[in-house]
């Protein structure tokens, strides 16, 4: 599949529209990227300055949230667009959905750094949350990727890698229970790692949703709660 | 004409000739006409054959001999191709080591046209970004690097954007990439990314050191300096001491401001640009500035101020009251007791420009490049004395790059020097402005 499907209207401005609102969702998903990116630098560093700072910018990401969304409703309005061209609307108004929310996590992460920055730092500087952090960043940018290049074998790969980080999550909360267990002076510290994780935990939920709506967009298939193999069969198909 | 069509024309004359000559014998020299142009016909349409056939298949078909001037259109024909094929190997040997060449190149290059769109790359670009070889041809770039600061350099005017960009490079990783567009031709630019982890690793490392060092300095310092106090005041000691112990005092204060500068220079060197929510009177800054230096030093020296604006200027108010600090302590450092000091602050399109002029010693031309190093003098002896740490200047460089202003300076030995700050325009803010 081509971008260029969305470039072949007898409206000129029409496709510039599609086009733009494409890239701004795209926009809006590296102020994502970089707002999740120094969220975890925060709490890797005990940065509790970078931390406050990304809580305080989150309104950069909702300001953009409400200017797509008004956008959509114009377009849908205006054109009452039909298939591919709905199918990428109705996809953009789930996706920036999705970041908006990623965008709080990354705030309610911020701030959790800030609280953690004053607590005292632990021998291995959080690495199971550094490995946790990475891969669901690896995943949100895959999953933009993957919107941007419309890319749907990748974007199952997606799909199916929220399955690690969900398992990788479970190991995080067993050992933070496991070491509350042992030092219950620890348990505030521990309550808030697990909060971080759980917050990327979300993340990587709201990353595979961004590319399930991928696949919605290019093949018209709701996979959500279907079967991974029944879906892979499907596109395979198609 | 040449000799071949006049041989071909003797010859299609002939066979005719012939032709007549025979139908004559037998009594019908039209039929012998009509066959001997038959033959012709089918001699001509022979050779088109085997000319057409070679043509479809050149590698297969044995190009054909022919005579007359059919040997001649064949041995052009054959000329011709061959020639292009030549040219055409040749052609692709070139593509080849174009290509192989800018393979082996170590940065990564883009191609992008007017709307930023990605035209071919080569390998390192592909590594380094991430990027797929065929799928992304055709998608704009800042759809796959969405880094926003790399997104906000791309869509800077061309006049005014700065030199490169440093982005972390796409997805994760530590690496850090420095990317620089260059417009050529008519709607074309090249992309250049060029991995500068090492570097920004080793800079890195400088920062933490100084910083690290400056600190630990801090801490001792504050108890000399402390007992050097209690010391100055104790009347029980000696009085042969006294001097001693001024000079100690005096010592160890130049020392907490070399240290407390070197912490100020570590902080601003980190690079980013800084906020633009605080909205910075350099009007008023400039007054108080004037008082300050006024009640410190009780010399004749003239400072005059020369407002022309009330814009102020988006940024760290700290960090520009520094840079205005330093300059007008240098200012004054260096101008001699009759010598008379000018602090400008105007504003035209091109931006805000803050400048401040003396008519002291001046710098020599070819330091003028070296003076906003650390710890750079122009004398070694007398500058020491004049209480500086060697650092103001430094500092004055990076708060100003981190509010996208840069210093220019004029200097004559002898004549004055004139310290000038340009504001690019999207940092100033009407007064009436408010800011958000």
């Amino acid at each position: 599949m081509e971008s260029d499907q969305y470039g072949m209207h007898i409206s000129r401005k029409f496709n510039d529209e599609l086009e733009t609102l494409r890239n701004d969702v795209l926009r809006m998903g590296g102020l994502v990227e970089q707002h999740l990116e120094r969220a975890i630098e925060a709490i890797i560093a005990g940065d509790s300055e970078m931390g406050l700072s990304v809580a305080s910018e989150d309104y950069k990401i909702n300001e953009l949230e409400v200017s797509i969304d008004e956008e959509c409703s114009r377009i849908l309005a205006t054109r009452s667009p039909a298939a591919a061209d709905l199918r990428l609307i109705v996809a953009v108004i789930k996706t920036i959905t999705d970041l908006e929310r990623i965008g709080d996590e990354a705030q309610r992460i911020g701030n959790l750094a800030a609280q953690l920055a004053t607590d005292i730092r632990p021998h291995d500087h959080y690495s199971e949350l550094k490995i946790l952090a990475e891969h669901v960043q690896s995943m949100l940018h895959d999953s933009l990727d993957v919107f941007s290049r419309l890319d749907t074998k990748d974007a199952l790969v997606i799909v199916e890698e929220d399955k690690l980080v969900d398992e990788e999550y479970d190991q995080i909360t067993r050992q933070c229970i496991s070491l509350m267990m042992e030092d219950t002076r620890t348990i505030r510290r521990f309550m808030d790692m697990s909060w971080v994780a759980r917050s990327l935990e979300r993340i990587g939920d709201h990353a595979q949703n961004i590319a399930e709506y991928v696949i919605y967009m290019v093949h018209g298939r709701d996979i959500r709660h279907v079967r991974l193999e029944e879906i892979k069969k499907e596109i395979g198909a198609t | 004409m040449s000799r071949v069509w006049t041989l071909l024309l003797l010859k299609h004359g002939a066979v005719i000739v012939a032709g007549v000559a025979v139908g004559a014998l037998y009594g019908y020299p039209i039929h012998g006409l009509l066959l001997a142009l038959a033959c012709l016909v089918v001699w001509h349409l022979f050779n088109l054959h085997r000319l057409e056939r070679w043509l479809q298949e050149p590698k297969r078909v044995m190009p054909p001999g022919g005579d007359g001037v059919w040997a001649r259109v064949f041995a052009r024909m054959q000329f011709l191709t061959d020639r292009a094929r030549l040219a055409r190997r040749r052609f692709r040997s070139l593509v080849k080591e174009l290509r192989a060449s800018t393979k082996a190149f170590p940065d990564g290059g883009i191609i992008l046209n007017d709307r930023c769109e990605i035209i071919n790359f080569n390998k390192a670009a592909r590594t380094l970004l991430g990027l797929k070889k065929k799928a992304d041809r055709g998608k704009r770039i800042d759809n796959l690097i969405r880094n926003p600061s790399f997104v906000e350099y791309l869509e800077s005017d061309q006049r005014k954007r700065r030199e490169s960009v440093e982005i972390h490079a796409p997805g994760t990783g530590d690496k850090w990439l420095s990317c620089r567009l260059i417009p050529y031709g008519p709607d074309q630019s090249l992309l250049l990314i060029r991995d500068i982890t090492q570097t920004v690793r080793m800079e890195a490392m400088r920062r933490d050191f100084v910083a690290n060092a400056s600190h630990e300095l801090r801490s001792p310092l504050t108890v000399i300096a402390g007992y050097l106090g209690a010391l100055a005041e104790d009347e029980n000691a000696p009085a042969t001491w006294a001097q001693p112990i001024t000079e100690m005092q005096e010592q160890a204060d130049r020392m907490s401001r070399l240290v407390r500068d070197l912490l100020e220079l570590s902080r601003l060197e980190c690079g980013v640009s800084s906020a633009m929510d605080q909205a910075v009177d350099i009007a008023a800054m400039l007054a108080s500035a004037k008082k300050e230096i006024l009640a410190e030093n009780e010399s004749t020296k003239r400072i005059d101020i020369e407002v022309t604006s009330d814009a102020r200027v988006l940024g760290e108010e700290s960090e520009i009251q520094s840079v205005v600090s330093n300059l007008v302590s240098n200012a004054v450092r260096y101008t001699p007791a009759d010598g008379s000091i000018v602090i400008r602050w105007d504003v035209d399109d091109a931006g805000g420009h803050l400048s401040v002029a003396d008519t002291g010693i001046g710098i020599a031309e070819d330091d003028i490049p070296r003076v906003t190093e650390r710890f750079f003098r122009a004398d070694p002896g007398r500058a020491r004395q004049q209480g500086g740490t060697g650092l103001g200047l430094a500092i004055v460089k990076y708060a100003l790059k981190r509010h996208d202003a840069s210093l220019e300076i004029r200097s004559k030995l002898g004549e004055g020097s004139s310290f000038i700050c340009h504001f690019s325009p999207r940092r100033l803010a009407a007064s009436s402005q408010k800011i958000e």
